[in-house]
């Protein structure tokens, strides 16, 4: 083979493996990234994307396997070394600091001396270049969550990469601002001959956006091709490594579901006192509205989605209904009653349960065990008034985890050692153990795989057939049009409006989104 | 779900030990500690010989003064009692996440505390002793008690209020024993000169030895702390309390969204371990170990120590118990030691040495490892549950 200049990959991995301990993120991993391309790496939770991206990044050290950089071959033992060789990531989760400057956060990361003007100049030009208009000023902390992403991206942009690695960078964007992000994106890659590697779990955005994709199956490569050749149906085969149906299904893979829609669902006769009520909820910290006005009724055996981008209030609203920060005013009632929000422990005694978004930080303790974990909230009825009943607290646990289906190792295991799915199923149990007559869920589905989020699915669809009124607050345009009977949009802390399910369409939750009335 | 394994056998002692069954990494984490010692042993030797002293004659001593004879064992079980209570203590609030570090000023005004009720009231024995100790513990709690208010009310940091908490007890009890009309010993003759000290108290206010052995005393001191000790391990482990205490310890948030009272749980359980240094302080001041008077000296480091008793020990309030009488074979041959002419600061140095052995080795097996949470802890489980599981996970 002797390869012309422009058949040289940019990006050439060949047999890259990573072992954590005895579980083997990356097995002999092959990859090819032309320039002008955006290639899509296409995963479940857990197939290794992310140990992948991070030896491409130099975060981590491989342990076999070469990297090529057009054709020649590179180290990569440190983060410096990839950006020398114009490597660049935006991540998932953002790595800004709220009380800087934009300016400033671009700036982070760079040697020798700070020059402003330089740095806003470099801003204004990328900005320009991209589509990408951002004020250089304005403090990070204030901006939005799709305005925060576009900081991420001018900062890695500004370092000029070869290669740039997009991690999941749709979830905290409304679809147009998406669609805008991938077309420019499309235009700098084939001017330039750079290329862009795009990591998802979405199809619906791998479909759109990518002109190749690879697909990473528990460590190895399951599937490549060209995009264009491909149908969703095929890549999520291949993702999945089963078959699977789009029409229930298809919402834990990132499309909309192709099924009949379902009529109003479970939802209780009219007239029927809601469950859940917020009337005025309004939280101010430091002088910023995080919250306001939210008046927003769940009633029994109803699923109403609360939906809108990240960052735009409802981290704040489930953090009020788990009883960790007291609203500024607003009433929350359950059944017609009002709870006092800042007693600890009155909202669940009231019957409302929840899955809260950040499952590590407020849904669990991971180094307690299992059964801990699951009775912490019904320490009546595995106790006396002074000492644990062990056998209790056992028998308990044994019949939560059989019914919600909890794979461990074994009830006395930690938390910790359990996935992300049975880690979820133990918070979903414990909060629907007990007479609970409202569970809210904050995005109980991120960072679970396919299969566990259409066992959440069924499990949020069964919880409201029994009768429990259900919120579910989340970002998954698909997730709420195939879970919820009635849609309210969340923008900027303030409800802008509430549609059936079967007059949701996306142009109009786009707009709600936005902030205007539909 | 592997049903087989969740009928676990229900038994105490497991349940105490649990953490501390064996796994790769504790074999590793006990080499290393091994080589440690070893190291401490070496540099430690280095020392004596550098200042002129013998190793081998240093090590004799300290096997004297502690360990050879009944008297030795004598002062090593005085000196384990306080040592205990301190680090049991500093398991309570620890389990509950908050680091209370100012234990050495608690000690002392536990003993101010103690020695104010048993010099000022009149009581007929055995019970002036229960008073004088419940006093040193109320005190003890009391002033821990400050920094947990300080917490509430001003968010101050409780670890450094703690700290310096420390700082004004021992100005309080200096001002204590050297004015009159507080504390200070009354003056026997014309011309003798009072010194810094209370007077000593009654002798039935202090702790009684409890069986008899020929030249060995056992003090009921140590019988209190072994069974406060056991108390605070079955309550950790088996209450619904320290279930909540270990919640809050964990993961606040959690905890609080499960319903328990973060904020005045954190403040009881610094008051406890208040409590338990104070308690401590009595000892110090009711048993043989020291004069019977109160002293700005009388907590002698039992503060710090017991806190590296508690660092030591990882938290784990049994796991007190040998190492609290490993520090006390320290102090009682180390006093013994620098009786023989080596600096008492060398004896330091080796205490010193010893804890950075036993607390650096799970630090750098962690490191070793990654960090934590980076590793898969996973990684035992995936590999038990089968792989048929994983499609239904």
């Amino acid at each position: 083979m002797t390869p012309t200049t422009s058949a040289v990959p940019i990006l050439e991995l060949r047999g890259i493996t990573k072992s954590y301990g005895s579980v083997k993120a990356c097995a002999g991993v092959d990859l090819k990234v032309d320039a002008g391309e955006i290639h899509g790496l296409l995963g479940e939770n857990g197939a290794g994307k992310s140990s992948l991206m991070k030896v491409l990044l130099g975060l981590v050290r491989r342990d076999a396997g070469t990297v090529l950089v057009r054709g020649e071959e590179v180290a990569l033992d440190s983060p410096q070394e990839a950006a020398e060789l114009g490597i660049g990531m935006v991540h998932q989760h953002f790595s800004l600091i709220n009380g800087l400057t934009v300016w400033e956060n671009v700036a982070l990361g760079d040697n020798g001396k700070v020059n402003k003007q330089a740095i806003r100049t470099d801003i204004a030009e990328v900005s320009a270049r991209y589509g990408l208009p951002i004020d250089p000023d304005a403090r990070v902390g204030t901006l939005s969550a799709g305005e925060r992403q576009r900081v991420e991206v001018v900062k890695c942009l500004r370092r000029n990469p070869q290669i740039l690695i997009l991690d999941e960078p749709t979830s905290v964007l409304t679809q147009a601002e998406s669609e805008e992000l991938f077309a420019v994106l499309g235009r700098v890659v084939q001017e330039e001959g750079r290329a862009v590697i795009l990591i998802s779990h979405k199809l619906a955005e791998i479909a759109q956006a990518t002109d190749r994709v690879t697909v990473l199956r528990r460590g190895r490569i399951a599937f490549r091709a060209v995009t264009a050749e491909t149908t969703p149906q095929l890549l999520a085969r291949q993702m999945v490594g089963r078959e699977v149906s789009l029409g229930e299904e298809a919402a834990a893979l990132g499309l909309v579901p192709t099924g009949e829609r379902r009529k109003g669902g479970g939802g209780g006769p009219e007239g029927q006192p809601p469950v859940l009520r917020l009337a005025g909820l309004t939280v101010e910290q430091g002088g910023v509205r995080l919250l306001a006005d939210v008046d927003l009724t769940v009633g029994p055996g109803e699923i109403v989605a609360l939906y809108g981008v990240e960052g735009n209030g409802q981290a704040t609203l489930g953090d009020v209904l788990a009883g960790l920060i007291p609203p500024t005013a607003g009433t929350v009632e359950v059944t017609g009653n009002r709870v006092d929000v800042t007693r600890p422990g009155a909202l669940s005694k009231a019957g409302l349960g929840i899955v809260p978004e950040d499952r590590h930080h407020s849904g669990v303790v991971l180094d307690m065990s299992v059964a801990e974990n699951l009775t912490m909230k019904s320490l009546d009825k595995v106790s006396g008034r002074f000492l644990l009943r062990r056998r209790a607290m056992l028998a308990e646990a044994r019949r939560l985890a059989g019914e919600f289906n909890i794979v461990t190792p074994s009830l006395d295991a930690p938390v910790r050692s359990l996935s992300g799915g049975n880690q979820q199923r133990v918070v979903l149990a414990r909060e629907l153990s007990g007479h609970t007559l409202v569970l809210v869920a904050a995005q109980p589905t991120h960072g679970l795989d396919v299969g566990a989020i259409e066992d959440m699915y069924a499990r949020l669809r069964a919880a409201a057939a029994e009768g429990v009124g259900v919120l579910l607050i989340s970002t998954e345009f698909e997730e709420v049009m195939a879970l919820a009977t009635r849609i309210a949009v969340i923008s900027s802390g303030r409800i802008t409006g509430a549609l059936p399910v079967s007059e949701a369409t996306p142009e109009r939750l786009g707009m709600l989104v936005g902030g205007e009335a539909a | 779900m592997s049903a087989a394994s969740l009928s676990d056998p229900d038994d105490l002692g497991r349940r105490l030990l649990a953490r501390l069954r064996p796994g790769r990494r504790d074999w590793m984490t006990a080499g290393l500690t091994l080589a440690l010692i070893g190291v401490a042993g070496g540099v430690s030797a280095l020392l004596l010989t550098l200042t002129g002293a013998s190793p081998s004659a240093s090590l004799a001593a300290i096997w004297t003064g502690s360990l050879a004879n009944t008297t030795g064992w004598t002062t090593t079980l005085l000196n384990t009692a306080p040592l205990l209570l301190v680090a049991v203590g500093a398991c309570v609030c620890a389990s509950a996440g908050t680091f209370n570090i100012g234990q050495e000023g608690q000690v002392l005004i536990g003993g101010l505390a103690g020695a104010w009720v048993g010099l000022r009231l009149a009581m007929p024995g055995p019970m002036l002793v229960a008073v004088v100790l419940v006093a040193a513990a109320v005190g003890g709690a009391a002033w821990a008690a400050l920094s947990a208010l300080m917490l509430r009310f001003r968010g101050v940091n409780v670890p450094v209020s703690t700290l310096l908490m420390t700082f004004l007890a021992i100005q309080l009890v200096t001002f204590a024993v050297s004015t009159p009309w507080v504390l200070q010993e009354s003056v026997q003759g014309a011309g003798d000169i009072a010194d810094a000290q209370s007077n000593a108290l009654p002798a039935h206010a202090q702790l009684a030895g409890f069986g008899h052995y020929p030249s060995l005393q056992l003090n009921t001191g140590l019988f209190l702390a072994l069974v406060a000790t056991v108390a605070v391990a079955l309550l950790l482990s088996r209450s619904r309390w320290g279930f909540k205490v270990r919640m809050v310890g964990l993961n606040p948030r959690t905890a609080q969204h499960a319903g328990v009272r973060v904020a005045a749980l954190g403040g009881l359980t610094l008051a406890l371990s208040g409590a338990f240094a104070g308690l401590a302080g009595g000892l110090l001041l009711t048993s043989p170990v020291s004069t019977n008077r109160l002293q700005a000296g009388l907590s002698d480091n039992v503060g710090w120590d017991g806190l590296l008793v508690a660092l030591v020990a990882r938290n784990r309030p049994m796991a007190a118990i040998p190492v609290s009488f490993v520090f006390a074979v320290l102090r009682a041959g180390g006093d013994f030691l620098s009786a023989t002419g080596v600096p008492s600061y060398l004896v330091d140095i080796v205490k010193a040495l010893l804890v950075l052995a036993f607390v650096a080795p799970p630090v750098l097996v962690d490191l070793f490892h990654g960090r934590r949470g980076a590793t898969p802890r996973a990684a035992p489980a995936v590999s038990v549950v089968p792989a048929k599981t994983e499609a239904a996970a």
